[in-house]
């Protein structure tokens, strides 16, 4: 029951960050699904009575549901540009795609992988659908934030995966990509920085120096 | 003084990558002394032939960039280009650049083996942007985020072969020996689209088209002995982590399987990348769809396995390794020379510069493959491969392309060597340095394709026999 609302929690906020039409509203919207990725480890923790996954539970509350986004919205305020999310695809239109991924994810969990239990599949779909959802914003939101946020949903998505099918990663794994994850973020940052100051924008679709 | 300073890093770089280079010869003597046996150390560290191939990449071209490095450093400086801060900054990014592809064919665990593969991107993409311009950003940051999306689709096909290989192998980790053992109980339905995932991921990385798009903007933009890194060892870095899964997947899908997909992407890295090399203005753009290519013909090659083209795909692997760097460094110096990277403004190298000059127009010979250079060897092997699987259509297609690539080469590094100089463009001094690593790589080059030795043959065999799994 707990993890049924837990894993529905995750997909409605996955469908909430394609309508979101706002930087910062994109960042937090992030933010909610690390919060319900975290509550899923918890349970998963409390469940299975790992101190291992303990451990990795506090990483992703502190590291996706704090430091992240912080880290993001921290972005936002230093370099002052406009809020708008530069939507090619509208919101309506792109829930409805993310729609389509979910059913496509269902069938993937049903016929490529064959999972027979349900709370696994529900977990697998929403996985899934999380991680087509972040590569559709990085391609259809024309700033850069977009595309950072568009990446670690996809990254928000795996880690689902991986403990919703296989019972989570190696322990050594997970921290070794939850580092992975910080540096990347702290490297995309410096380079956010680096453009807006040559570009006096951070709109991707204007960058085409270079071509052919 | 802080020139000097410059150099000094330098000089103890080349001394760093020389060592790496003699370790990596003895290793592979001791491995092939010692009948080829993996070796697994203390569950970390995993070594067998493929491993070795790839770090006799790594080692042979980072060394060559090492000694390139301290000239073409020490220019950059003297015109004012970078700060000497900056200068060491270079050498410290480097030597991360060069170790995180070290440890790469080294690990035994497949996830530390993805994240040491997104740490190379992450690394080089400030060697990517290092002169803060308008385009080198632009390079860098499309470079980064498509490199990242692209592994991170590879990261979920490793989470598909982790789940097949706890379900149904019982081999709950992803350490390279375990999940060999367990390979053949994986589900092949599970595991075909792992390979899927993989092959878009780290083909990405590898620079196959169609995934292509970040690699002639990021090769171009580069410093120049970054180039030849990025060109010469990261792409086949990336193609290691394919064939790593490639072999794990045989057992349950057959080789036949991912040959299909390695025979696709080669056949449309090569028309795209043939297609572009004509109609390029940029030289180190026209190398890079070179590159793009090179990593379409050894793709092919791969794809022919059962017909030798493994042996001929990995052999191509280390050529253009070498002489792509040789280009990039040839390159580096027409373009300090020229100030710009257009191929009008740049002729009449051979007058300006004669060995750098020379450098250029042999390594062009080698690079679309005459006799008696080292690729012409593999691609022909590639090509009898073909022939052999009795693949006709695709052979001529193949030729074509790579005919074309040879006109648009042609057409553009003869006007750029031979030619007459344009007024205003005074000789430059050649450094010492450049005039070694050409050397140094020219031996590869032209040894090679003379004679393939004794040792590197055997290895190249064992990786054929490792792949295929016989």
């Amino acid at each position: 029951m707990i993890l049924n609302i837990i894993l529905s929690g995750f997909l409605v906020v996955t469908f909430l960050l394609v309508i979101s039409k706002r930087i910062t509203a994109l960042v937090r919207t992030f933010r909610t699904q690390s919060i319900f990725l975290f509550l899923y480890t918890l349970y998963m923790g409390i469940s299975q009575r790992h101190t291992e996954l303990f451990i990795v539970c506090g990483l992703v509350f502190v590291l996706k549901a704090v430091v992240i986004p912080f880290v993001l919205l921290r972005i936002m305020r230093r370099i002052d540009v406009e809020e708008d999310l530069g939507l090619l695809v509208n919101p309506q239109l792109s829930l409805i795609i993310a729609l389509g991924f979910t059913y496509l994810s269902y069938l993937l969990a049903h016929n490529a992988m064959a999972l027979k239990n349900s709370m696994e599949s529900a977990a697998f779909v929403a996985s899934i659908t999380a991680v087509c959802v972040g590569f559709f914003i990085m391609v259809s939101r024309m700033k850069a934030l977009g595309q950072i946020v568009g990446l670690l949903v996809m990254e928000n998505g795996i880690f689902l995966a991986a403990s919703a099918i296989a019972g989570g990663m190696p322990f050594f794994v997970e921290i070794a990509l939850f580092f992975d994850v910080f540096v990347f973020v702290v490297i995309v940052e410096v380079f956010v920085y680096k453009v807006n100051r040559l570009f006096t924008h951070i709109d991707t679709s204007k960058m085409k120096s270079l071509k052919g | 003084m802080p020139s000097r300073k410059v150099k000094l890093f330098g000089i103890v770089n080349v001394l760093i990558y020389s060592l790496l280079l003699i370790a990596c010869i003895v290793l592979l003597k001791y491995f092939l002394a010692n009948g080829s046996r993996p070796i697994n150390l203390w569950g970390w560290v995993y070594i067998d032939s493929l491993s070795v191939f790839f770090l006799l990449i790594t080692t042979v071209v980072s060394f060559a960039a090492s000694i390139y490095s301290i000239g073409y450093i020490q220019a950059e400086v003297e015109d004012a280009k970078i700060s000497t801060r900056k200068a060491a900054a270079y050498f410290q990014l480097f030597n991360l650049f060069s170790l995180t592809m070290l440890i790469v064919p080294l690990l035994n665990n497949l996830a530390l083996v993805w994240i040491a593969i997104e740490m190379t991107t992450l690394v080089s993409s400030f060697l990517v942007g290092f002169h803060n311009t308008k385009e080198s950003i632009e390079a860098a940051w499309k470079y980064i985020i498509i490199c990242s999306v692209g592994i991170t689709f590879a990261l979920l096909g490793i989470i598909f072969f982790y789940y097949t290989s706890s379900k149904d192998a019982g081999v709950k980790s992803l350490e390279w020996a375990g999940m060999l053992s367990g390979a053949g109980m994986f589900d092949p339905k599970i595991i075909k689209l792992a390979l899927i995932f993989i092959l878009v991921g780290y083909g990405t990385k590898a620079g196959l088209a169609p995934m292509h798009n970040w690699l002639p903007d990021a090769h171009s933009q580069a410093l120049s002995p970054i180039s030849g890194l990025l060109s010469g060892v990261l792409i086949k870095i990336s193609l290691y982590a394919i064939l790593r899964f490639v072999m794990l997947a045989n057992p349950s899908v057959g080789y036949a399987y991912s040959a299909k997909f390695f025979i696709l992407f080669g056949l449309v890295s090569i028309v795209i990348a043939g297609a572009f090399i004509l109609v390029q203005k940029d030289l180190k753009r026209l190398l890079a769809y070179s590159s793009v290519e090179n990593i379409g013909l050894v793709s092919l090659g791969l794809g022919f396995g059962f017909f030798g083209g493994i042996f001929a795909g990995l052999l191509q692997a280390f050529n253009h390794a070498v002489t792509k760097a040789l280009m990039f460094f040839c390159a580096g110096e027409a373009v300090r020379s020229y100030r710009s990277n257009n191929m009008n403004q740049m002729q009449g190298m051979i007058k300006l510069m004669p060995f750098a000059g020379i450098a250029m127009f042999l390594g062009f010979f080698a690079l679309v493959g005459m006799p008696p250079f080292s690729i012409f060897i593999s691609k022909l092997s590639i090509l009898i491969s073909m022939f052999e699987a009795k693949y006709y259509f695709l052979a001529a297609l193949t030729l074509i392309s790579i005919a074309l690539a040879f006109t648009g080469l042609l057409y553009h590094v003869s006007r750029i060597v031979l030619g007459k100089p344009l007024q205003g463009v005074t000789v430059k001094r050649e450094p010492l340095s450049s005039k070694i690593a050409f050397i140094f790589l020219g031996i590869f080059i032209l040894g090679f394709g003379l004679k393939i030795p004794q040792d590197f043959f055997d290895l190249l065999l064992n990786c054929q026999h490792l792949i295929l799994g016989k």
